[in-house]
């Protein structure tokens, strides 16, 4: 009989733990990736990872209180049981990545060294000088490297994900395999595989301009979608709000510069034209500070965003006149900031050409992170409380231990699971665990859990479930072959509109993938409006139209990177749409969300889960539903960050606002 | 939109709104003949060798007014951090994503070349093949042999100094530029060749970078064995230009010298004690 | 390197490396050192106050004892084998290593990256001085010299100089390149051997740090202008030297004693 095979789409942090977890349950994994895993984006990660530890939980802190502090911060819009099995998972993953190598900051003794980081008042987060998702993921493609050559894993690298492979019974879905397409050759060829873990990361480049890396299109995750997967919470997009804009991309500044010491300010004097350092420190605004006296610079990144766009965008606030703030480390000593954040300091250096140990970074929000994703379901593990608990305090007993399987039931098949068996969502795909905004260093967190934890779940789906009984192997090869006929149909439509002549504006993919960034990052970014919005769907609508038509202006048989963007940017627009669709319904402000014209939360009509399904044919194919989130944890209170002027709050006074990543 | 972010304190001023040239040299395949093709490119402030590139993508129209197919290249994180978009610029090796305009061309009219890396097969006009890099981290079993990734409590505790070191070793980020610019390092379509052609610094250093983790050592004879062989440490020719080249300035000489004298006590040991 | 899967060179490619790293400092360093200081008596050895008070004899006169000396050393045929041999390892090895780099100082015109370039077409040149140097003075290969001088044991300071001028009248152009030869290829060995030092402390391990490496490259350094100046005080030594005066001197040296007797006694009196 044929191997048991797993294949797992994406080489990032979540891929890659998923695949040494499946790996070592013995199953045989093929592993693709649109790049060598080890340039994967999560090397773009930098500020750290979250996990209680034993000097913070000397000072009161617990795995219940990240619990805590992950759900307030994403203003209670994520499923509570898994978040719970992740935060108390969280330390087994420190501890892993410290035996494989990875090599953490130390204290003097030796110890693993802690800093602080946003939406917390503990030092929780484990780092690796400014450089942290570059060192986990070597560790991880370390260890995958080490299992493929022993002949575990099969890597795929420079494959593209094209589509999942189904079977037809529409109640019952289950998919048995990929097909994928060699960027180089071309070649477009079927997997077959008893399971299909999706790790494919976020979707920044949807927004044109973000923090992510430029294979970050969201495109496979949109594939899915558009092959039955729902797609949950896909307005909840995060926006950073520290980032140097530039031509191509916008590079992050990471919260561990605030972390470490770094403030936030602008002069008090609109239009004041002196240096930085010629500003007397009480002529300085420290405003997050300010308002946030006990969170100060550490508040939410939506928070902090919404400040800095209200500052510089309503009041007009910003230095020089322009859409930037100061985030200033010159008080703090040089040695120190290189040996704690050197890699972004490097960053800011190479870009900007000013060494920010002497003088302090000018920044703006920029579209960073996708709460939302592929919608996955769990088991409930053990923890049933009575009811909801309030808040919590530190030194307070948890109300639960930080045993494995208290939150979700270890090794249930459908954890991580979508609506789709045997297609499983990982990592930032996985809309599950940060709600309406994710705390900072949480995700790479949250995709090495799903990884090592739902790995086992996905070993136990192939051996226990269907594939046991009904393996990929034995499934009529017709299936397969018309996957693939169905790609090359899709990919020579696409190459044949060379024939058609040059592209001019309304054809060229680029120009198209250009205008949607701009469209919507103006219109679904840090401050919404349902006008914005519907007129935000219109356009997408036409650039949908003008690609209908679009045109190639390659047509090569060998390499073609035309035709996997223009392919791409399809996908990308109908994800745009489910993202604009999703924000037009949610007519409330929650965590990343801000609606202008609904600036308060809802509790009772959106506390739930906004999913959506493809309906190809009918007059809108995005089917929303809302499906209520686990709250038999912890009872939702408002999410204020102690902020003192309550009444300026988050005010902003223009329809139409736009963000400097346009 | 403007943003005074943009304005760079670079040496020089550049001039704004000009046009630069870029020369690339392209190959549509393996074994296809290249040829140099010429871009007008405008540069707005804070451009850099991406920027224009995508700007060719989208006009792919030469300086004689020919049409021709968007260039072919590789990145991905665009901050110098992933090592995909390593191509040879003006004659040297570097990351194209950190190469800004204002720093290399800021006059108008300047001219930039940009060309594939020599040392390994092209795949299609500057993307190149590296697959030998990242076999040869294999051949060096750049990893800590751990007993699997189950919960089993920390790993050993080390001094800061000592993480500190392993961690710049550990920023390598497989780019290839200390292997572009390695006079001794060869390109080597045939892939038979490759375990037996010098391996170049960035994997000599990786080796270091495993002998000097507490679990990770315990593979250190089978690394020291692998680079005392035809294409191992003794085929470098000390000319340093690693190091020079090297983004995150990993001190890679230190490395080959610290590989020197293991290998060098490795082999006395072996030859007294015959293990 | 195009290497049969089996060939010793592979087999043993660790130990011929090293022995190549080897034997470029012993024997091969150390015998340069010597035979440098023993050339540059022909100007030190007016120090040498044994051999008179005439300057030109001291110098003519330190020199012919040194090269007697060298002569008549017990064993010598095992000396010089063991020469040859490392040698032609070192060359023949050497060679085959540096057609394996391929140099870019055009690309990369670092400072290092030029050592690394000069240290190949050093050796490639000191190959081709020291097979002419030994071919025409050891050998007798007399037709390789302009003028056809043959050089002697005994008339060991005016033959060299008639060699390298090309004639005993002194100056030809021939003779001009003859010791323009001379000074390049000594030259390029002293660099050869000093920068082989440098980089053999870190092949073998010596120096790891930046700050050892260039500590040691001092040392280095300083060691190759030492030699450098040997060299050159030996060249400019037999370049400047009359012939007819100093065989005049060596004639006169060995007319008092019996031939070799000079080198025989001066043997004794050293050896016992
Ligand atoms: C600049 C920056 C800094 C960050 N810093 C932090 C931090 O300090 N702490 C923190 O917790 N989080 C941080 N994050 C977030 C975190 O890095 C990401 O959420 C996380 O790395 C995502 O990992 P992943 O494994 O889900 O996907 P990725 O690492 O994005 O990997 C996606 C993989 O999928 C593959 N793929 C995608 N599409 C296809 C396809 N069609 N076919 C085949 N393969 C495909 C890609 O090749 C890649 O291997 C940061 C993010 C950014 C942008
Ligand atoms: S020191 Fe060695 S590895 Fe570095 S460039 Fe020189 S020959 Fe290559
Ligand atoms: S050592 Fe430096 S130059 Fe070499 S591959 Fe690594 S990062 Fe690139
Ligand atoms: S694109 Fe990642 S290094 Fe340039």
């Amino acid at each position: 009989m044929a191997d048991k095979r797993v294949i797992i789409v994406g080489g990032g942090l979540a891929g890659l733990a998923a695949a040494i977890r499946i790996a070592e349950a013995g199953l045989a994994v093929d592993l693709f990736s649109m790049v060598p895993v080890k340039r994967s984006h999560s090397v773009c990660a930098q500020g750290g990872i979250n996990a209680c530890n034993e000097v913070a939980r000397q000072q009161g802190y617990s795995e219940y209180q990240h619990f805590d502090e992950t759900l307030y911060g994403g203003d209670y819009l994520a499923d509570q049981a898994p978040v719970l099995e992740m935060t108390n998972f969280a330390p087994k993953v420190i501890d892993l990545l410290d035996r494989m190598g990875v090599p953490f900051n130390r204290t003097a003794e030796g110890f693993r060294d802690l800093r602080l980081f946003g939406g917390s008042l503990f030092k929780r987060t484990h780092f690796s000088g400014a450089t942290t998702g570059q060192q986990l993921l070597y560790a991880l493609d370390e260890q995958v490297r080490k299992l493929a050559v022993q002949g575990k894993i099969n890597k795929y690298e420079f494959w593209e994900f094209l589509w999942p492979i189904c079977t037809e019974d529409t109640d019952d879905k289950r998919c048995i395999g990929i097909t994928a397409q060699d960027m180089r050759t071309m070649q477009i060829r079927s997997f077959r595989g008893d399971a299909v873990v999706m790790a494919t990361g976020g979707c920044g480049l949807v927004f044109g301009k973000s923090t992510n890396s430029i294979i970050c299109t969201g495109g496979a995750a949109s594939r899915c979608y558009q092959a039955g997967a729902w797609y949950a919470n896909p307005e909840m997009i995060q926006v950073h709000p520290t980032a140097i804009p530039g031509a191509d991309k916008c590079r992050l500044m990471s919260e561990s510069a605030r972390g470490e010491g770094g403030r936030v300010w602008v002069p008090r004097k609109k239009g004041d034209a002196r240096q930085a350092r010629d500003i007397p420190e009480n002529e300085r605004w420290y405003f997050l500070e300010e308002k946030y006296p006990g969170y100060g610079n550490l508040v939410p990144r939506d928070i902090a965003t919404r400040e800095i766009f209200d500052l510089c965008v309503n009041q007009d606030m910003g230095v020089d006149g322009q859409n930037q703030v100061y985030l200033d480390l010159t008080h703090m000593d040089p040695g120190y900031l290189t040996r704690k954040l050197g890699g972004i300091l490097e960053i800011y250096e190479k870009f900007v050409g000013v060494d920010p140990r002497f003088e302090p970074m000018k920044i703006f929000p920029a579209v960073h992170y996708s709460m939302g994703g592929m919608w996955t379901q769990y088991t409930p593990g053990s923890y049933e409380p009575s009811s909801p608990h309030g808040m919590h305090n530190p030194f307070d007993t948890s109300p639960v231990d930080s045993d494995i399987g208290k939150g979700m039931a270890l090794g249930a098949p459908n954890n991580m699971q979508t609506n789709i068996k045997g297609l499983y969502a990982f990592g930032e795909v996985n809309f599950a665990y940060h709600g309406a905004t994710r705390l900072g260093a949480n995700a790479l967190l949250s995709c090495i859990f799903d990884g090592l934890y739902n790995g086992v779940s996905v070993a136990n789906y192939v051996n226990d479930c269907e594939p046991s009984k009904n393996p990929a192997a034995q499934f009529d090869q017709n299936i397969y072959d018309a996957a693939v006929k169905q790609e090359q149909a899709k990919a020579q439509k696409l190459l044949n509109s060379v024939s058609d002549g040059p592209a001019d504006d309304a054809t060229n993919p680029y120009k198209i993938g250009y205008e949607l960034g701009v469209e919507i990052t103006s219109a679904s970014t840090v401050v919404k409006t349902g006008k914005g919005l519907s007129a935000c769907l219109d356009k997408i609508h036409a650039l949908n139209d003008r690609y209908q038509n679009v045109r190639l202006g390659d047509a090569a048989s060998w390499t073609n990177q035309t035709l996997s963007y223009t392919r791409a940017i399809g996908d990308m627009l109908v994800l745009a749409e489910v993202i604009v669709k999703g924000g037009i319904l949610r007519e409330e402000s929650r965590g990343s969300h801000y609606r202008l014209d609904f600036p308060d939360r809802n509790d009772e009509k959106f506390l739930k889960t906004t999913v959506v399904s493809y309906q190809p044919g009918s007059d809108d194919p995005h089917q929303v539903t809302f499906r209520d989130v686990d709250t038999r944890f912890v009872k939702p209170r408002p999410r204020t960050y102690g902020k003192t002027d309550t009444k300026n709050a988050e005010s902003t006074k223009s329809d139409q606002p736009e963000t400097a990543t346009a | 939109m403007a943003h005074a972010s943009t304005i760079k304190n670079f040496k020089n001023t550049p001039k704004p709104d000009r046009t630069v040239q870029f020369r690339i040299k392209r190959c549509d395949g393996p074994g296809q003949p290249s040829r140099y093709e010429s871009f007008n490119v405008p540069i707005e402030s804070g451009s850099n060798v991406i920027s224009c590139l995508q700007y060719i993508a989208a006009n792919p129209i030469t300086v004689t007014g020919q049409k021709t197919t968007p260039v072919v290249w590789d990145a991905g994180c665009l901050e110098e951090i992933c090592g995909a978009c390593t191509m040879v610029i003006n004659g040297k090796v570097r990351q194209s994503c950190s190469c800004l305009i204002d720093e290399y061309a800021p006059h108008e009219g300047d001219v930039i070349t940009l060309e594939p890396m020599s040392k390994f097969p092209v795949v299609r006009d500057l993307w190149v093949d590296r697959q030998r890099l990242f076999e040869s981290l294999e051949k060096v079993s750049a990893w800590v042999p751990i007993d699997g990734s189950y919960d089993l409590g920390p790993g050993p505790q080390e001094t800061p100094q000592q993480s500190e070191m392993r961690y710049t070793l550990s920023t390598c980020m497989s780019c290839g530029c200390c292997l572009e610019a390695c006079p001794q390092y060869q390109k080597e379509d045939d892939a038979s060749s490759w375990d037996t052609s010098f391996i170049g610094a960035a994997p000599l250093s990786q080796a270091r970078l495993f002998n000097e983790h507490g679990t990770g050592r315990q593979l250190k004879g089978a690394r020291l064995d692998a680079l005392m062989g035809p294409g191992g440490i003794n085929d470098c020719g000390n000319a340093q230009n690693c190091v020079k080249v090297c983004p995150k300035e990993i001190p890679l000489t230190e490395s080959i010298a610290a590989v020197g004298r293991a290998v060098t006590i490795h082999s006395f040991t072996r030859f007294f004690t015959g293990k | 390197m195009a290497t049969q899967k089996n060939s010793p060179l592979r087999q043993h490619h660790f130990l011929l490396r090293r022995l190549h790293s080897l034997s470029g400092i012993v024997p091969i360093g150390v015998f340069l050192i010597l035979h440098l200081t023993t050339n540059a008596t022909i100007l030190w050895g007016v120090l040498n106050s044994r051999a008179g008070s005439d300057m030109l004899a001291r110098r003519v006169g330190t020199f012919q004892e040194e090269v007697s000396f060298i002569n008549g050393l017990p064993a010598l045929l095992l000396i010089e084998l063991t020469l040859w041999i490392s040698l032609g390892f070192h060359s023949i090895l050497g060679v085959y290593y540096a057609f394996s780099g391929r140099p870019n100082v055009r690309e990369y015109p670092y400072p290092d990256n030029w050592r690394y370039t000069l240290q190949r077409v050093s050796g490639y040149v000191g190959i081709l001085f020291i097979f002419y140097h030994v071919a025409t003075l050891r050998w007798g290969w007399s037709f390789l010299v302009p003028g056809g001088t043959q050089w002697s044991h005994n008339f060991a300071a005016s033959t060299l100089a008639a060699a390298m001028q090309g004639s005993e009248q002194g100056y030809t152009v021939a003779g001009i390149a003859v010791s323009l030869f001379y000074f390049v290829g000594v030259s390029l060995l002293v660099y050869h051997f000093a920068n082989g030092l440098w980089t053999a402390a870190i092949t073998w391990g010596l120096t790891i740090s930046e700050q050892a490496q260039k500590r040691w490259g001092f040392v280095c350094a300083g060691l190759g202008a030492g030699m450098m100046l040997l060299a050159w005080a030996s060249i400019i030594g037999f370049a400047t030297l009359d012939y007819d005066a100093a065989a005049e001197i060596e004639g006169a040296m060995h007319s008092e004693t019996n031939i070799p007797a000079a080198a025989q006694s001066h043997a004794d009196n050293t050896n016992p």
